[in-house]
């Protein structure tokens, strides 16, 4: 039971890792696409490692027959995020990011963050629009992740369950009618 | 009583632990009277405090550092459960074993020992062998430590006053936990949740000294388990098995099940009421609904423990049930936040009586068996099975019916206990012979 998700977990990200570094770097030309010899130390990080070899492969019409290739990124042009503190504009605290939600095509369509509470009490996760989060991976403090809605907006949203409709918190849309929703009456 | 009533500074005095020792003096003379000194009883004092530092950053950072660690939350979610069920598990097992031992400091410094290590562990390795190792050791660890804390003040001080010992205890742990938390959180925010652990186990060194401090001739390893010479070797637990002991302590665990299965869950689900209520002042509200019971349990633990040895124990601990249904129909219907810290001040009175009373009438109910620990670590494992449904129905009840509504059901239960204790639940403080002091 507890290896499964695990493993899971672990390709999603070794898939996510290898198709951002993809994109990043076919948007980039700035950056050498095939191996570098400035930067070594990310290079040896790159090759065929995110392919487990005990697992069926991942993208079953190619991964056989068609050569690795690797790519390097720059550290300030991309970051982890999972865990990573999350800020409002304002510099509030905003929670950890615990997870991100995707949908059929594997876009991100919301991260869910860990909002609130002290020491553990009052805590809620919730889940909010994905293009409402700014990442600036080459910020000199050490990277940040910074959502653009304040504590206030997101103070009534209702919890995020796994197994359950996600309601995801928009910066876009109109947030008049969150708070209204009582949470007495929140149902299921 | 003047111990009771001196808040705080009691302790640095020593004139308070003093008095003490001069009312145990003045008692009707017996054989085998304890004497404990004012280093043994100051070196408990600090070892209660430090033990509850050490416990509490074991408790709510190791969340928050494996999701700073880049922890998924299903494995969190695991690492915890298992942690919980271990600890579930172990009460009656480590009982079981404090009772068997015959150097209860020598057991409660390994237990320490051991839950240093595994804050270094976690510390040291965030990768899932490692922690869930440390988890599943601390849980054991915990399991012997609280016993054998119970076993030494019992040792120390004996019957007659353990009491006094137990209100002392509850109010330097709670002290303890109040402080240690709020380093802790600052520690954690200031530098990082992993220098939390550090600290964690560097506190390991002085719950050492003052266990140190703690003279094991003082000790005896006969009163620490509540037995006396007189009593014969028999069959295993035959003394504990008879009905006159036995009936009052499943009518304590029912009790105190129920008791956890309302408080549980309560303080965590307003909390997450206040969240969606206020943002701004939410963490502030949420960390003074957690402070303020824990300054009650302090000022008023040792007083409970007189009061309980001067008037028996069913009047306080029909106080402490009272007080629980109160609070959760207060919770049900108060919607104003600064209120809300106020009705925490029942949340306080509840936990001194269920700190001081839970060890109290166990020793009370197994005098003369030498199975006290065990019968905590029965006592535990009810209490520990009824916090961990509480969650379970406040949350479902939360989710189908609102807030208002769990908070009612959680007040049915606790008023169920009430009616139990009321009841059912004899008065077991010992005959009038030990009180003309």
């Amino acid at each position: 039971m507890r290896g499964q998700p695990r493993w899971a977990v672990a390709l999603a990200a070794a898939i996510l890792v290898a198709g951002t570094q993809y994109s990043a770097a076919k948007k980039d030309d700035r950056h050498k696409a095939h191996p570098a010899p400035s930067a070594p130390a990310a290079q040896t990080a790159s090759p065929p490692a995110p392919a487990p070899p005990s697992r069926p492969p991942a993208n079953p019409q190619g991964a056989p027959g068609v050569q690795p290739s690797a790519v390097v990124v720059e550290k300030q042009e991309v970051q982890t995020i999972l865990g990573k503190a999350v800020r409002s504009s304002a510099g509030e605290d905003m929670g950890r990011l615990v997870d991100v939600v995707v949908d059929r095509e594997g876009q991100a369509r919301a991260a869910v963050i860990d909002f609130g509470g002290f020491l553990g009490v009052g805590s809620r996760k919730i889940a909010v629009d994905w293009k409402a989060l700014h990442f600036s991976p080459s910020d000199p403090q050490g990277s940040t992740i910074t959502l653009a809605l304040t504590r206030d907006q997101v103070k009534a949203a209702p919890e995020y369950k796994d197994g359950g409709p996600v309601v995801i918190l928009s910066a876009l849309g109109d947030l008049q009618p969150m708070p209204a929703i009582n949470p007495q009456a929140q149902e299921k | 009583m003047t111990l009771a009533q001196l808040p705080l500074d009691s302790y640095g005095s020593g004139s308070g632990a003093g008095g003490r020792g001069a009312r145990v003096h003045a008692s009707p003379p017996e054989n085998n009277r304890p004497h404990p000194s004012t280093s043994s009883l100051h070196g408990l004092d600090w070892f209660v405090f430090f033990v509850a530092n050490v416990q509490t950053g074991f408790g709510p950072f190791v969340s928050v550092y494996l999701t700073a660690a880049a922890w998924t939350q299903v494995d969190i979610g695991l690492v915890l459960t298992i942690g919980g069920l271990v600890a579930l598990v172990g009460q009656m097992p480590g009982g079981a074993l404090v009772d068997a031992a015959r150097s209860e400091r020598f057991v409660a410094a390994i237990a320490v020992i051991v839950i240093g290590a595994n804050a270094l562990q976690f510390a040291a390795w965030p990768i899932y062998p490692v922690v869930l190792t440390a988890v599943v050791l601390h849980s054991a660890a915990s399991c012997v430590l609280g016993p054998a804390i119970a076993a030494i003040s019992l040792g120390l001080v004996g019957p007659e006053h353990v009491g006094e010992r137990f209100g002392r205890n509850a109010r330097f742990a709670s002290i303890g936990n109040g402080l240690a938390a709020a380093a802790m959180g600052a520690v954690g925010y200031w530098f990082s949740p992993r220098a939390v652990f550090f600290v964690t186990a560097a506190l390991l060194g002085p719950a050492l000294l003052a266990l140190a401090y703690i003279r094991p001739a003082e000790i005896d390893p006969e009163r620490a388990h509540g037995g006396r010479a007189e009593q014969p070797p028999q069959r295993p637990l035959s003394s504990l098995r008879s009905p006159t002991r036995l009936r009052p302590l499943l009518i304590f665990s029912g009790c105190f099940m129920l008791f956890q299965l309302a408080n549980a869950a309560m303080l965590p689900l307003m909390g997450s009421v206040l969240t969606m209520r206020s943002s701004q002042w939410a963490t502030v509200l949420i960390a003074a609904c957690i402070v303020v019971p824990q300054l009650v349990v302090a000022l008023v633990s040792p007083w409970i423990g007189h009061r309980a040895e001067l008037r028996g124990r069913r009047p306080l601990l029909l106080l402490g049930f009272a007080a629980l249904p109160l609070r959760g129909l207060l919770f049900a219907v108060v919607h104003d936040p600064y209120l809300l810290v106020i009705v925490q001040l029942l949340d306080g009175i509840s936990a001194a009586v269920f700190g001081v009373m839970v060890p109290l009438v166990v020793a009370d109910v197994t005098r003369g068996t030498g199975h006290f620990n065990l019968a905590l670590g029965i006592v535990g494992t009810a209490i520990g099975i009824g916090a961990s449904l509480s969650t379970t129905l406040a949350g479902y009840t939360s989710d189908h019916f609102g807030s208002a509504i769990a908070f009612v059901a959680l007040a049915a239960v606790a008023a169920v206990g009430l009616a139990l204790i009321w009841k059912l639940m004899p008065e077991t403080r010992p005959g009038e012979k030990l009180l003309i002091a």
